[in-house]
């Protein structure tokens, strides 16, 4: 992710214009009211919105607490509180710009590579702070992977795309260790049958959804106890889209996952609870069998059902 | 959650969808209740011609139960509706249903009516059968208004009215057996007309029913088998 793309998506004065017109011209209750002053971002109270719904759990993986996020002077995710529980699968949905992808980027400081941005409140990992100075990235990255929208294997053979993670953090002692861990990675990841007679063949021969695969057995390897993804299935076809869901169904088993999609079925599909983002704050967070039959909030079932609200 | 807009989707073609199925209910319910005033109509003036028409075109509401139906399918298969959306194509699936049932039911009657045209003599228990049957057809009448305007009180209010049509179905009853003792020879007849009574009560069971998909409609809250007082408790505005 370079800086660019990141400004650039969490600063379109032109939607937030449109945006703003139609709340206008369709009065709703609550946030919404706040939000039809010019700015959002800059109203003071839409930070006394509460999100609805259930967000915390007993079983909490990552915690985040009021978590503000800013790009320069653009505040891109406001007052923020959610749990994400052990093995489950939380989806994170919401039109573009409403801060999901700030969000998830947050879990494992990605956006540390981003001069501009500034993340205040805490995020835990089992109780540790993320943005603790003792918090090494390197060491935070392999506990908690990434998954990107655009499968992004290495440049260098599908063996050597899984072996790089584990070699780096010496998690093998030795050539038969790294073999197990490459082929239990691969296996995990419901690629290995694939590729077993190609393994030293480069990775970005595979096919877009086999890519994605070598991505996710490439984030496992080294153990991670939370998996990010960002909008993993959106290049991808069907067929490979429903391997990708099977193996997060799975994956939930030993992980603890957070995927931001833009497929909303895809969100009711694979996830247990859902969060619903909207201008930089959380709208409602619930078991995602109630977001998706019951919402409580106006906004979250406008989008959900494909209105303009 | 109170107001639907089913008219603010981005795809304007899916409203047109959405709007088209509840019109295509709206006119099933109307065809529903023209068949069961008729039949009431020719079950009390014994009138045989309407009677039979009554007995012969159910098949026109049981046709467009199938078109709807096939209709939701798509909506289903193309849209994927989620949250109010989809709980309208459920309720409509379900309302559809009871419709149908309420249309086989006033087919029923107007079978009836037509033996018991040949064999007319009013009875003192027509005007009985008569308030039955208007009652219950206000009740139809209600429910599917209701519907039309998606409004939870007035459903709760017209589900409320389904335990007094039972009492005077109750009632009917007890008062046809005591006729049937005093005249057995009438009692073919008067068994006919205990039909038709059961008919009708049980065409307030389904209005009744249709109120209850309302409430889910609007509220998304499943209250089929839930106490009469609970729903009231829980919906009703002015209880």
């Amino acid at each position: 992710m370079d800086t660019v793309s990141m400004r650039k998506e969490h600063n379109i004065p032109g939607e937030s214009a449109v945006m703003d017109k139609q709340l206008a011209d369709k009065p709703l209750e609550g946030i919404v009211e706040n939000l039809r002053e010019c700015d959002v971002r800059e109203s003071k109270k839409v930070h006394q919105y509460e999100t609805i719904g259930k967000p915390f759990t007993d079983n909490a993986r990552i915690s985040a607490r009021d978590v503000n996020v800013y790009y320069g002077d653009k505040q891109a995710i406001i007052d923020a509180s959610l749990d994400i529980g052990s093995n489950e699968v939380l989806a994170m949905i919401g039109p573009s710009g409403c801060g999901k992808s700030t969000f998830l980027r947050c879990i494992n400081r990605m956006n540390d590579i981003i001069p501009i941005c500034r993340v205040e409140g805490s995020i835990t990992l089992d109780g540790e702070d993320i943005y603790g100075s003792d918090m090494d990235t390197v060491l935070l990255r392999a506990r908690v992977g990434m998954v990107f929208q655009k499968p992004n294997p290495f440049p260098k053979s599908i063996y050597e795309n899984v072996a790089y993670g584990p070699r780096i953090h010496g998690l093998a002692h030795n050539k038969a260790e790294m073999d197990d861990i490459v082929e239990k990675s691969l296996r995990r990841a419901s690629l290995f049958d694939e590729v077993k007679d190609q393994l030293d063949k480069p990775g970005t021969g595979l096919s877009g959804g086999q890519q994605q695969r070598l991505c996710i057995a490439r984030a496992i390897a080294v153990s991670p106890e939370v998996i990010l993804m960002d909008e993993p299935c959106s290049a991808l076809d069907p067929i490979a889209t429903a391997r990708i869901e099977e193996l997060i169904d799975e994956l939930k088993e030993k992980y603890t996952i957070a995927i931001v999609t833009h497929s909303m079925q895809q969100a009711a599909r694979v996830s247990q609870r859902t969060a619903y983002f909207h201008l930089g704050k959380i709208i409602e967070v619930g078991d995602t069998r109630e977001i998706f039959t019951t919402p409580q909030h106006e906004l979250t079932e406008n989008y959900i059902t494909g209105r303009f609200g | 959650m109170e107001n639907l807009h089913i008219d603010q989707h981005i795809s304007r073609r899916y409203n047109e969808e959405l709007e088209d199925l509840r019109n295509k209910v709206m006119i099933m319910g109307g065809m529903v209740e023209k068949q069961c005033k008729n039949a009431l109509k020719a079950l009390i003036k014994g009138d045989s011609s309407l009677a039979e028409s009554v007995a012969t075109s159910d098949y026109r509401i049981n046709s467009l139960e199938v078109e709807i139906d096939a209709e939701c399918t798509e909506i289903l298969a193309r849209r994927q509706p989620a949250a109010s959306d989809l709980r309208m194509i459920l309720t409509v699936i379900k309302t559809i249903t009871d419709l149908e049932r309420i249309g086989d039911e006033a087919e029923k009657i107007g079978r009836f009516a037509l033996k018991l045209a040949n064999s007319h003599e009013p009875q003192s228990y027509y005007s009985d059968l008569h308030h039955l049957g208007t009652h219950v057809i206000e009740m139809l009448h209600d429910s599917l208004d209701a519907f039309a305007r998606m409004d939870v009180d007035s459903a709760v209010k017209v589900a409320g009215r389904d335990p007094e049509i039972d009492l005077e179905f109750e009632a009917l009853t007890r008062m046809l057996i005591t006729h049937m003792m005093e005249d057995p020879r009438e009692v073919k007849n008067v068994l006919r007309l205990n039909w038709c009574a059961r008919s009708l009560e049980r065409i307030g069971d389904h209005s009744s029913n249709v109120c209850e998909y309302v409430i889910y409609l609007v509220k998304g809250h499943d209250v089929r088998h839930i106490s009469l007082e609970d729903i009231q408790d829980t919906y009703s505005k002015n209880k």
